[in-house]
């Protein structure tokens, strides 16, 4: 045996191989495509077994009627690669008609005239040959570039053995024309050209598993690097649009959706664009199919699957659908489809790669639902939590003027017993009333908390002089302890609630005061810039630490280096402050360092009269 | 028994520091006023008081570091915890207070509790 022959054999084995399997599995999966792709190799085993026939010697190989047998069969390869291409693109009619009137007139021919054929017959076949097989490869390539994922590689695959027969016939054909003492190295070449194409179509129809997974990677590798970010994605919406796109990009389809399962309503929920759609599951639909029966399933054609679905297949230039369902262990998720705009050809593939997805997009919405779950958890703890702060803070505050009022009274109550005749004892009554009005204060504080929760704070707004509201508020407070400063250089005036502002002033003097245990100054500085009113309260007292100062004007929320021994609050100042700033339109922050004092900064828009 | 030794009353709202010590003083008892810790230390070096109301949250010295202070200076005072916490039962045991009084209280159970310890020191082995 030649190496010329050995790479021959090698070739026909190839080919045998492939047709082999093209041909069970059109039988197992009757579609076009697969009927299509059986034919094509269908022919190239006739044209290798009538061969052998001529090699053994059987029949010689000079019989006319062998050759044009054989010469039919060469030709109706490119015909049926132009079918192929037909079952999953658009072959315009003239080329398909072209490919058809071509390949019988040369058949016609090729029986006719015996050999030795005319020149101008074997140029025709020659370029009916390379013409359609140029066609084809274009389309291959094409689809290719469009495909993605296994289906990409094989569309390449096929199209390489395409080229490569391409290139074959070529040669063989002009290689007839040549002097005789080229036919070893034409045969050499086309013989090396033929093994070429026969491993180039085995790749592209018979993928051995390995390169099945190797080609699949890319893809998944792609979806998944953005997967393990996904569950952290805002909210389920904003999850199910990015792995809609990941599995579009990875199937290489035009649209991805994802329905969700609502178990209480029994329906798949999709949501596009912000508008919801709902679909009950039914065995006629691909999405209820792959749903109810747990299977990855697709349909090639919409428009003839379910008629009432032909309008929206082609508005959305969808012709075949792929659905896989979203499962986690026994929990049914939902469904992940990938519309096509024409029938897969390698629908296995594409299927596996859609389930594949599908299975990623369980476990990304799995995790999910942990995240919310364990947030979920983490709020109850805080709102529980914060509930015990308020009642210990609140009861403590309570409780201060209720023991003078209730010891008080029972105090009055047996000295009026044990002398009656005593005049009234004023002292005690004012006493009584001063505790009775801290009560109401707290009470007004605790609900002023909610009205400023519900943004409910502001009464009705007058011209507000806030140096001269300050300056009241800094005389109230001041001690030797605690000196209380007012710095302003000019009247700072606006549209406020002044009761509201007094308040919101008077709060951050008592905490500046209350949080200056070892006294030092409080001083109150304010200023008027181009559309904004400024006021600022800095004591140098105990200071805030930078965790807390995130979290300072949150409700019951207490500085850390805050002993709640010695001061006793609700946490609900600074919220309330903040309330009043707010619903006026303004802003209130502040800066600190522990040990360092705090500086409170309010911000409020000015007096929209004054800057006329 | 007390000697005319006074009741120190430390408690740094002076609401209650002045309630307290009315009532006290209407019963008959000698009363020491203080607003925190720290002033109750100074009234215990000038006199020895038979009994000490502490309230528990104060600025400058809190009962905590008053407690311990007295400890530390080896003065045994019988203590009682006047307080608006709910951990006032708690908070006496952590000081080794000889008794707790929760805010707001009723003049019958603070009066009583004074009472007890004014017996308990009446047949104690400093008599």
């Amino acid at each position: 045996m030649t190496a010329d022959e050995l790479i021959q054999y090698l070739s026909w084995a190839i080919y045998v191989v492939i047709f082999v399997n093209v041909t069970v599995n059109a039988f197992r999966r009757p579609l076009p495509a697969n009927i299509d792709i059986a034919l094509y190799f269908t022919a190239f085993a006739v044209v290798i077994a009538l061969t052998v026939i001529t090699r053994i010697g059987s029949v010689p190989a000079t019989d006319p009627l062998l050759g044009a047998i054989l010469i039919s069969f060469v030709l109706s390869l490119a015909y049926l690669l132009v079918r192929l291409v037909e079952d999953f693109s658009k072959v315009p009619r003239w080329i398909k008609l072209l490919s058809e009137v071509s390949l019988v007139v040369l058949i016609i021919s090729a029986f006719v005239y015996s050999p030795p054929r005319p020149t101008w017959l074997s140029l025709l076949m020659i370029l009916h040959l390379v013409g359609f097989l140029i066609y084809t490869i274009v389309a291959f390539l094409r689809e290719s570039k469009r495909s993605s994922g296994v289906t990409k590689r094989r569309m390449a695959a096929v199209a390489a053995g395409s080229i490569f027969l391409c290139v074959d016939f070529i040669v063989a054909g002009f290689g007839v024309a040549l002097p005789e003492e080229y036919t070893t190295t034409i045969q050499a070449i086309t013989d090396t050209l033929g093994l070429a194409s026969a491993i180039s179509y085995y790749f592209g129809f018979v993928t051995p598993s390995l390169l099945r997974r190797a080609w699949q990677e890319p893809e998944l590798r792609a979806f998944l690097g953005r997967a393990a970010s996904l569950p952290r994605l805002p909210n389920t919406t904003a999850i199910i649009e990015e792995m809609q796109r990941g599995a579009a990009n990875a199937v290489g389809a035009p649209n991805a959706r994802i329905g969700l399962w609502d178990d209480d309503k029994k329906v798949l929920r999709f949501s596009l664009d912000e508008v919801e759609t709902e679909l009950a599951p039914a065995m006629n639909l691909t999405t209820g199919r792959a749903f109810l029966t747990q299977k990855a399933t697709f349909t090639p054609d919409i428009a003839r699957d379910n008629p009432l679905y032909a309008d929206a297949a082609k508005a959305n230039n969808a012709t075949a659908i792929l659905a896989a369902p979203i499962t986690a262990g026994e929990k049914r998720l939902g469904v992940l489809i990938a519309y096509a705009p024409h029938a897969p050809i390698f629908a296995d593939e594409d299927l596996a790669l859609v389930q594949l997805l599908a299975d990623q997009a369980a476990v990304i919405l799995e995790s999910r639902a942990l995240i919310d779950e364990a947030a979920r958890v983490r709020a109850h703890e805080e709102v529980a939590l914060l509930k015990d702060d308020f009642l210990s803070a609140a009861a403590h505050d309570l409780k201060t003027p209720l023991t003078t009022l209730v010891a008080h009274t029972q105090l009055l109550e047996r000295r009026a017993l044990r002398t009656p005749d005593a005049p009234v004892d004023l002292a005690s009554i004012q006493k009584l009333g001063k505790e009775v009005q801290r009560l109401r204060t707290l009470v007004m504080e605790l609900l002023e908390a909610a009205s400023a929760e519900q943004g409910k704070l502001i009464g009705k707004k007058e011209e507000t002089y806030i140096v001269a509201l300050a300056q009241e508020i800094c005389a109230r407070h001041h001690s030797a302890r605690h000196p209380c400063l007012v710095e302003a250089q000019e009247p700072v005036v606006g549209q406020y609630d002044p009761i509201r502002i007094f308040q919101l002033v008077e709060n951050l003097v008592e905490n500046a005061v209350k949080y200056s245990p070892d006294g030092g100054d409080v001083r109150i500085k304010l200023w008027h810039d181009t559309g904004c009113n400024h006021l600022t309260v800095t004591d140098s007292g105990i200071g805030i630490s930078r965790e807390d100062l995130k979290h300072v004007f949150e409700r019951f929320h207490r500085g850390s280096n805050v002993d709640d021994r010695r001061f006793a609050g609700m946490g609900l100042g600074l919220f309330i402050c903040r309330g009043i700033a707010e619903q006026h339109g303004g802003t209130i922050s502040a800066t600190s360092a522990p040990g360092q004092g705090s500086t409170f900064h309010v911000e409020l828009p000015a007096d929209a009269l004054r800057e006329l | 028994m007390t000697d005319g030794r006074p009741i120190l009353v430390v408690d740094d709202d002076p609401d209650i520091l002045s309630t307290i010590s009315d009532i006290l003083e209407f019963e008959g008892y000698p009363v020491e006023k203080a607003r925190n810790g720290e002033e109750g230390l100074k009234v215990i070096d000038r006199i020895r008081p038979w009994l000490v109301l502490l309230d528990m949250r104060m600025p400058v010295l809190n009962g905590w570091d008053f407690a311990r202070i007295l400890k530390e200076r080896e003065i045994n005072l019988p203590i009682l915890v006047i307080t608006a916490a709910q951990d006032a039962q708690r908070w006496a045991q952590e000081i080794g207070a000889e008794g707790f009084v929760a805010k707001p209280f009723d003049l019958a159970d603070l009066l009583f509790a004074i009472e007890r310890q004014k017996g308990i020191q009446g047949t104690g082995p400093l008599n």
